[in-house]
């Protein structure tokens, strides 16, 4: 459980995170998204206390990080795969990270193997591919078997194996009942990957709701709808209250109305259908919907709008 | 997932507080077991001993080839135990290095992030990584020393000046020598810290050191015998000799350099974002 109360970290004049609260619960994969820059990694970087907080408070467990003994059986967290200190083996690197938090040493074999790197445990970091170093990074993250776990862009340089099997060990950890934060701007990622969402932009958050319930409200889904008699639909719709929009192929798209009353409408009307066919939105659309209108107006509107979920 | 099944998964709910002493141990095992698998610390240390006992016995096979030209005052000079550690200016350099990078190569690299991470105690690191560099550098130190003493006695024997292991004062300089190392590699530590980058933290630690030797004529005699390399060649000597401290003040002086850059990067480090 992480919990963040008005927590805001000012760079000089810039507010890289202004005044945020969040809860990360329990038992789910919490999402973390934004685009580059809305202040994901600086959010994350205070939750681990690396960066001091300028005002409020973010809590791991119901303690600031730096209270908790042995961080790395409670919290662990993959942040930049590639800063690692090249000259030293796999095996080694997992050892000095064993030692400090009082892990068996036993454990380092045990998440090399988990990982798939135990064929290259004795090489120097320094050779690592950059999905190797991601997979190390991982088995540094799971070394101390935490209950909360941060992964910020996990998924950076894996090939689709990697990324399959980091989107399954993510769900596994949630499923096992542990927290699990993951921040990305890859919106496939995370409509793939989260149940819940926390989306971020200029540093505040934009709207902290289910996934689903995340792209239901920020975007429309919509009916592609063609018909014989198509001007007779379009004005049946228009009573109904549907947004019907005209294509120049002569299809329309309806929003507002799903397709069992569209249908229903069009046999009431005795209007022949030719296509129906339901669109559902997809984080990306609901995403771009969301950041489009963010001017300060509308973003503290959907804010307000998705903040009791 | 065979994680959850492992004892280790238990650990955070089952295991009793721990004692501070426990956090300090793993803190130094941590920064040891950082120290001895990075292989170019090795490389390094193997490079220190050759080049410094290389020096040492340069020094030493001058002294006796000059002697038949050295009057009795400059033949009244020579002190065989100090001559023959001559090249721990060298070693200073080069040992106090694993020191800076100890931290640098971090900072550098971005796994402080990691190692603060898992070690939220910044000062504590810090120190531990002083106390790991200072333990690592002073055995190699005094073999280095040691072999360097034996072979430029044997040299100066041409000239019947050699002294032995039991002669007064040369166990003390033998190890004054590698606590002298100890206490730079500390220092080393502490630039580390204080600068965060090993190319310019290296830097200021040969201008100390080694610059110290020629700027440090244009300072007054007084104040030139204080400056860390003039006072590691101090603690080594044997016979007493003007312009340098007594062996122990001198190793207290390099103590005082040490403690400084210590505390000083240890303030940086703990106010700063990581």
């Amino acid at each position: 459980m992480i919990e963040a109360q008005h927590l805001t970290k000012r760079y000089g004049r810039t507010v890289a995170v202004d005044d945020v609260s969040f809860a990360v619960r329990p038992g789910r994969v919490t999402g973390f998204l934004g685009p580059n820059g809305a202040g994901k990694s600086t959010t994350m970087r205070m939750v681990l206390g690396l960066d001091a907080p300028s005002s409020g408070s973010v809590l791991v467990d119901g303690k600031p990080y730096g209270q908790i003994r042995d961080p790395l059986r409670a919290v662990a967290a993959l942040l930049d795969a590639k800063a690692i200190v090249g000259g030293r083996s796999a095996a080694n690197h997992l050892s000095w990270l064993a030692a400090s938090n009082g892990i068996a040493p036993r454990r380092v074999a045990e998440v090399l193997d988990m990982v798939g790197l135990s064929d290259v445990a004795g090489k120097r970091v320094g050779t690592f591919s950059l999905g190797m170093n991601q997979r190390l990074g991982i088995a540094a993250a799971l070394l101390g078997d935490p209950q909360t776990v941060l992964f910020d862009e996990p998924i950076n340089g894996l090939d689709p194996d990697g990324i399959l099997w980091i989107r399954n060990l993510m769900k596994s950890l949630a499923a096992q009942g542990r927290t699990v934060f993951l921040s990305s701007h890859l919106m496939s990622e995370m409509a793939q990957t989260a149940d819940h969402l926390l989306v971020i932009g200029r540093g505040r958050i934009l709207a902290d709701a289910s996934t689903d319930e995340f792209i239901n409200r920020n975007a429309a889904s919509s009916v592609r709808v063609r018909a014989v008699q198509q001007a007779d639909l379009a004005d049946a719709l228009a009573r109904r209250g549907a947004a019907v929009k005209r294509c120049p192929d002569g299809s329309m798209v309806v929003t507002g109305l799903d397709a069992a009353a569209i249908g229903g409408v069009a046999s009431a009307a005795d209007i022949t259908l030719v296509e129906l066919a339901a669109h559902s939105a997809s984080l990306e659309e609901a995403f771009f919907d969301l950041t489009r209108d963010e001017t300060d107006y509308h973003a503290g509107q959907l804010t307000g709008a998705t903040q009791g979920a | 997932m065979t994680a959850t099944t492992s004892p280790a998964a238990t650990a955070p709910a089952t295991a009793a507080p721990l004692a501070p002493a426990a956090t300090v141990s793993r803190a130094l095992k941590a920064e040891w077991t950082k120290i001895r698998t990075l292989p170019s610390t090795w490389r390094t240390v193997v490079m220190a001993v050759v080049l410094a006992i290389g020096m040492s016995l340069a020094v030493v096979a001058t002294d006796v080839s000059q002697w038949h030209t050295m009057n009795a005052q400059q033949r009244q000079l020579i002190d065989p135990t100090s001559t023959s550690m001559s090249g721990l200016i060298i070693a200073a350099v080069i040992l106090g290095a694993i020191g800076v990078r100890a931290i640098t190569g971090e900072y550098s690299t971005g796994m402080i992030r990691s190692t603060f991470t898992a070690m939220p105690a910044r000062r504590l690191v810090l120190t531990a990584k002083a106390a790991v560099a200072a333990a690592f550098v002073f055995p190699v130190a005094l073999l280095g020393n040691v072999v360097g003493f034996e072979v430029g006695q044997r040299l100066f024997a041409a000239k019947h000046l050699q002294v032995t292991l039991s002669h007064p004062g040369v166990l003390q300089a033998l190890l004054f020598g590698a606590v002298a190392m100890s206490l730079i590699a500390v220092l080393g530590v502490g630039l580390g810290g204080l600068i965060r980058h090993t190319a310019g933290a290296t830097t200021a630690l040969a201008l100390l050191i080694v610059g110290g030797l020629t700027l440090g004529q244009f300072l007054p005699a007084a104040w030139r015998e204080y400056l860390p390399g003039i006072a590691t060649q101090a603690a080594v000597t044997v016979h007493r000799s003007a312009g340098l401290l007594r062996p122990d003040t001198a190793i207290a002086v390099l103590a005082v350099y040490a403690a400084i850059a210590l505390a000083a990067a240890s303030i940086r480090i703990a106010h700063r974002d990581a």
